[in-house]
């Protein structure tokens, strides 16, 4: 039996005995007869040895329950068993007297309710109750098994039968009556018996060991285990606990007709005890079929009390602040609910309503339109783009049919008028301003077939049309370049002239400190410059005119210049094909990868090296042949000069970045001196740490720009 | 204008020269005088307030700390100063014109001058240099170098011992004794320790030890004894074609192009420019660096005030600017732009803490006032070259003008542009606060005459 069920047995048990004691006032004299005799049985019991005490009043019992399931088969077989019963033990025979005794007690209780029967057995469960609880070790003496008790039954049964001896001894004829009736009391004697022990002790003594007594402790283990034995486990005590004799469906059938509870009877699986259900038992089970709470005395109407309510009370429960958590709005609510939105507002996600439309439509049924010719007819033509009629201007006081008399044409606007004949539209109206004494008098208009007639002309042959239009300013196709006085420094003035050579001045160059130029021209010399001064300091004379003059550059430059010039050499062949005519100088960026040349027809030639062997970008700042270009070699400047009198300087900056280009930016264009012979500027060279630029110019002169 | 010429303006005359101190009681002026009226309103004033000083005298004004150049109305609307209140009007008596006085003849370009006392000191891009009188008397010429002198400069003059440091392209400095009344000059020490020319030269207050810098971009700390037994080896003193050579000091690194002047601003600190586009202070026994100013174009030249405690330099454009080398950031104080080349010589007066001199490639000398950051002062023209160098200087000796013209550029307002250099002026000199030297590419060393003014006298 499950605990809560124990537990809610004991309650109406205890409830039944008050009852009881009310109702069976009359009736319970002999009960109480029986319980002070129990009362004295115990008290000896416990007298005596504590073991030898109770052992036989339960061993009685027990033999009680399994002959009494014995007698349940047949009549005669109960009695037969009954007498062998009888043989076996005294006891048996006391007990059933005993209950015999109260069969007859209860019997005249019956008369009053039915419902008594089980109570009354009930209160007289208590006194046995009562008995065991005072000793704990009675409940669990129920279960050993007979054999050992058999031993030392004479001896222990002796001091209680001489007592109940007297009792029996009144109710002796009774005992006889009906087997029938022997074996209903045997029933309800077995439900005496074996339930007031089980509730019975918490109730006076607190402790439960006894319940647990009761309970096979074989553990979790297959009852077949037990199949071979005649017993089914063992108690708390370590007894065995006797197998319950086997009944079969025959049996069953038997009791199912006599037994008037055999319907309420179950069986204790683990112990093998037959049970039958009490009124409250059956009452607890009905409730928890319906569903309802089990316990009767619950209240499900009970005044509510709310506790956690919306009211605000004079004297809080809670005395405490409310937390801030209560008012600050939840960032993790806030989080899933931006997410949510955002899911609904991406299409990810979507509403009921919209599932529930979907689904609907799903649902429909879809008939392919035969008839249809395409999707343009959802959407009339007309209407994709609407084109609003122009407005007219409201109508004038001249087109009244009563105008005001100066709207109306006097003799000289009608001469006019009519001398417009030819040429209508030049008139001042397009119509005759006409006075009618009232709107009756208007007559139709003449012409407004004529004109609908053109206006549907119109529509049908001059549809409105949109007209797209680009507007692109001029500005916008320039490139976004920086402002020139945001790439500072560069030379923007001629500052120095060094002033010298007699003939022109082929080529000039810095040495690497940037102390001193070279120069050398067609006055076949070679002259060494303070550059910071423009002072000559050297003049050397040679024989024949100078074409190129060059510093000795610094050792580690030499062998990348040979691998550059091969390099070089092999875009200039593809270069050749791409772009420019004559090349008159190139110009590689001190990082490499970026070549510039100059061209005879009239043009700088960017090439990114690694961006394609086909020009970055094609510079055409001069008007004339373009002589030299240079690239500083610190700064992202580049020069070049042409025939057309002027120096340009450009910024250029090369980015590390692949993805970058190269940023090319027209910077200054610096006069160069009036050109002798067509050549201005033979060569521009940059001062190696300044941004300094070096002209040599065909008027014999160098030229230091800063 | 003509709506300004009705405003009447509230002024005040202040003066921090005692001499000329007026009542100070407001005058009511129209706005649109400029100074030549405000000078004859003040004489007015002075006149009968003090009928000691008899001559007229010449007053510059400052309104709002700057000198006045237009009418005094332009100048408070520039200055956004309201024309309601009292005019504060300081007045200072105006720093005479310098007058050209004496052309010096050299055979090349200028390259350095500087004076000490009566005598002016020129280096010469013909590797020689020249010792003058103030007078204009060619004293002597000293071949020495084999390259360019870039660098001139006098240690001491003693009696009749006089001594003067050079520096050349040669990579080598020369330090010099020169006998007064026997005119003979001679080599004592030849400095050898840099690796490429030596671009200017710096001799310490105390004239015991003076300063290089040089194409490779070092500066040299050099000893300035005339006798080398301290610090020159056996060996080297031994080597009789080279005579004494000695070995610097100290060198100190740091530049990364060329530096192109050095000068002393105590015994301990350096300052130096360099072609770096960095002004940078050095610290002469540590050999560390102080401070760093960092400008936006290589330095040509820098000069310091002890009066004013101020840097002022010459870049590669047209312009003059003064930096405070007490301030961490590179910040202008002042840019005096009117040159129209590359200035290459800049000097602070030594007696005055408003003025100072440069020389530029448009062959122009000017004076300038701080206060007057527009104009310079006065232009000294006369020069028909590169000025390369100029110096101040001391002394009230009346010469012969040599000068091709004095131009007083606006003469109403004070500016002085002393023409007379037809080439580039490539240095100039003001160690005497009398006397402006510049030297040129037109191969002449040109001084001015400073007129003492009684106030700075």
């Amino acid at each position: 039996m499950p605990p809560y069920k124990t537990g809610l047995l004991k309650r109406k048990i205890s409830e039944n005995t008050n009852k009881t004691e009310d109702n069976s006032s009359n009736s319970s004299c002999d009960d109480h007869n029986l319980i002070t005799g129990d009362l004295d049985k115990e008290e000896d019991s416990s007298d005596s040895d504590n073991e030898d005490g109770v052992v036989p009043s339960d061993t009685e019992l027990d033999g009680v329950v399994f002959d009494s399931g014995d007698s349940l088969l047949s009549d005669d077989a109960a009695n037969e068993s009954l007498e062998e019963s009888s043989d076996v033990s005294d006891s048996e025979e006391d007990e059933a007297s005993d209950g015999s005794n109260e069969e007859s007690d209860s019997d005249k209780s019956e008369s009053n309710t039915e419902g008594t029967n089980a109570n009354t057995a009930k209160s007289k469960l208590k006194p046995d109750n009562e008995d065991s609880g005072a000793e704990s070790g009675s409940g669990s003496a129920l279960r050993p098994p007979r054999s050992p008790r058999s031993s030392r039954h004479n001896t222990n049964k002796k001091p209680f039968k001489k007592k109940e001896f007297k009792q029996t001894k009144t109710v002796a004829d009774k005992n006889a009556n009906s087997s029938v009736d022997a074996l209903e009391q045997k029933i309800k004697e077995v439900q005496v018996n074996i339930q007031p022990v089980q509730e019975k002790d918490e109730y006076e003594s607190g402790d439960t060991s006894d319940e647990e007594g009761r309970v096979n402790t074989a553990g979790e283990v297959p009852r077949w285990w037990y199949a071979e034995y005649d017993h089914v486990g063992y108690d708390a005590d370590g007894r065995r606990i006797a197998r319950p004799p086997h009944a079969d469906r025959i049996d069953d059938f038997l009791r199912k007709c006599e037994a008037p509870d055999f319907w309420r009877t179950v069986r204790d699986p683990s112990t093998g005890q037959e049970i039958i259900l009490s009124k409250k038992d059956l009452e607890l089970i009905s409730r928890i079929r319906e569903g309802r709470v089990p316990n009767a005395e619950h209240d499900e109407y009970q005044p509510w009390v709310e506790w956690f309510s919306g009211e605000v009370l004079q004297t809080p429960l809670r005395a405490f602040p409310e937390h801030k958590r209560s008012f600050l709005p939840s960032r993790d609510e806030q989080r899933h609910v931006a997410r949510l939105v955002h899911a609904l507002r991406m299409g990810w996600a979507k509403t009921r309503r919209q599932l529930a439309d979907e689904r609907r439509r799903n649902k429909e049924l879809k008939f392919y339109d035969l008839w249809g010719s395409g999707a343009q007819e959802e959407q009339p033509r007309a209407l994709q783009r609407h084109i609003p009629a122009p407005r007219r201007p409201p109508p004038s006081h001249a087109e009244s049919y009563n105008p005001p008399p100066e709207y109306l044409l006097d003799d000289k606007e009608m001469k006019e008028w009519n001398s417009l004949e030819e040429t209508p539209w030049r008139r001042k109206y397009t119509f005759l301003p006409t006075q009618h004494s009232c709107l009756r008098a208007v007559p139709a208009y003449p012409r407004f077939l004529r004109e609908r007639f053109l206006r549907c002309l119109d529509l049908y042959l001059a549809p409105r049309a949109i007209k797209m239009r680009l507007t692109i300013r001029p500005e916008e196709l320039v490139p976004q370049l920086p402002a020139p006085r945001d790439l500072q420094p560069f030379p923007t003035d001629e500052v120095l002239q060094f002033r010298g050579h007699t003939g022109l001045v082929r080529s000039a160059d810095f040495d690497p400190a940037g102390q001193y130029v070279v120069s050398g021209g067609d006055d076949a010399t070679v002259r060494i410059w303070e550059a910071g001064t423009g002072r000559c300091l050297r003049t050397i004379e040679l024989g024949e005119p100078v074409r190129l003059v060059e510093w000795t550059p610094a050792c580690p430059v030499t062998q990348r210049a040979v691998r550059v010039y091969d390099l070089v050499k092999q875009e200039l062949v593809r270069k050749l094909l791409a772009g420019a005519q004559w090349l008159s100088a190139l110009a590689l960026h001190p990082a490499g990868d970026n070549l510039l040349l100059a061209s005879y027809d009239r043009k700088c030639i960017w090439f990114d090296l690694e961006l394609s062997s086909r020009p970055y970008q094609t510079l055409r700042l001069h008007a004339g042949a373009v002589r030299s270009v240079a690239f500083h070699r610190r700064y992202p400047l580049f020069a070049s000069a042409g025939d057309d009198r002027h120096v340009v300087v450009c910024h250029g900056s090369v980015y590390n970045d692949l993805l970058q280009n190269p940023l090319l930016v027209p910077l200054k264009q610096l006069r160069a001196p009036p050109p002798r012979d067509q050549l201005s500027v033979l060569q521009v060279r940059w001062h190696p740490a300044q941004p300094w630029l070096l002209a040599a110019c065909a008027d014999g002169t160098l030229r230091l720009y800063a | 204008m003509a709506d300004q010429a009705e405003v009447q303006l509230q002024v005040r005359f202040v003066t921090k020269q005692e001499q000329y101190a007026v009542p100070d009681s407001p005058y009511a002026i129209q706005s649109n005088v400029q100074s030549p009226e405000l000078n004859n309103l003040l004489n007015a004033i002075l006149k009968e307030t003090k009928p000691l000083i008899q001559k007229v005298v010449e007053f510059d004004f400052l309104v709002c700390g700057e000198l006045l150049c237009t009418s005094i109305a332009e100048h408070l609307q520039e200055k956004g100063i309201s024309t309601e209140d009292t005019l504060e009007i300081e007045y200072l008596e105006r720093f005479p014109a310098p007058k050209p006085q004496e052309c010096l003849m050299h055979d090349d370009w200028v390259s350095s001058v500087h004076t000490h006392g009566s005598w002016i000191l020129s280096g010469c891009y013909d590797n020689s240099i020249h010792i003058w009188t103030t007078k204009g008397q060619h004293k002597l010429a000293i071949p020495g170098h084999t390259s360019p002198v870039k660098g001139v400069s006098w240690v001491s003059i003693d009696g009749d011992q006089a001594s003067f440091a050079s520096c050349s392209h040669d990579q080598s400095a020369m330090l010099w004794v020169w006998n007064v009344a026997r005119n003979s000059v001679d080599c004592v020490v030849t400095c050898r320790g840099h690796d490429k020319g030596v671009e200017c030269i710096a001799v310490a207050v105390d004239a015991k030890h003076f300063a290089t810098g040089s194409w490779d971009n070092n500066i040299c700390l050099w000893s300035a004894s005339l006798t080398d037994e301290d610090n020159v080896p056996a060996k080297k003193r031994s080597k009789p074609e080279q005579g004494n050579s000695r070995t610097p000091k100290s060198t100190l690194k740091g530049h990364r192009e060329a530096v192109s002047a050095v000068k002393w601003v105590d015994y301990n600190t350096l300052l130096s420019s360099s072609w770096d586009h960095l002004l940078k202070l050095w610290d002469c026994e540590l050999g560390g660096i102080k401070q760093e100013i960092a400008g936006n174009k290589a330095f040509f030249d820098a000069d310091w005030s002890p009066l004013n405690n101020s840097i002022v330099t010459a870049s590669a454009d047209r312009h003059v600017r003064i930096y405070d080398p007490r301030s961490t950031e590179s910040i202008v104080k002042t840019t005096f732009t009117s040159h129209t080349g590359w200035v290459q010589s800049v000097r602070w007066s030594t007696t005055r803490d408003t003025l100072f001199l440069s020389a530029g490639y448009d062959g122009q000398v000017k004076l300038w006032e701080t206060r007057s950051p527009r104009t310079p002062l006065y232009d000294l023209t006369g020069h028909e070259d590169k000025v390369l160098c100029c110096d101040y200087f001391d002394f009230v000796i009346i010469v012969k003008i040599a000068l091709k013209s004095l131009a007083l550029v606006i003469p109403r307002t004070p500016l002085y542009d002393l023409t007379g250099h037809e080439d580039k002026v490539l240095c100039c000199d003001w160690s005497n606060p009398a006397l402006l030297v510049s030297g040129s590419c037109d191969n002449t060393v040109r001084i001015f005459k400073a007129k003492h003014a009684t106030a700075s006298a």
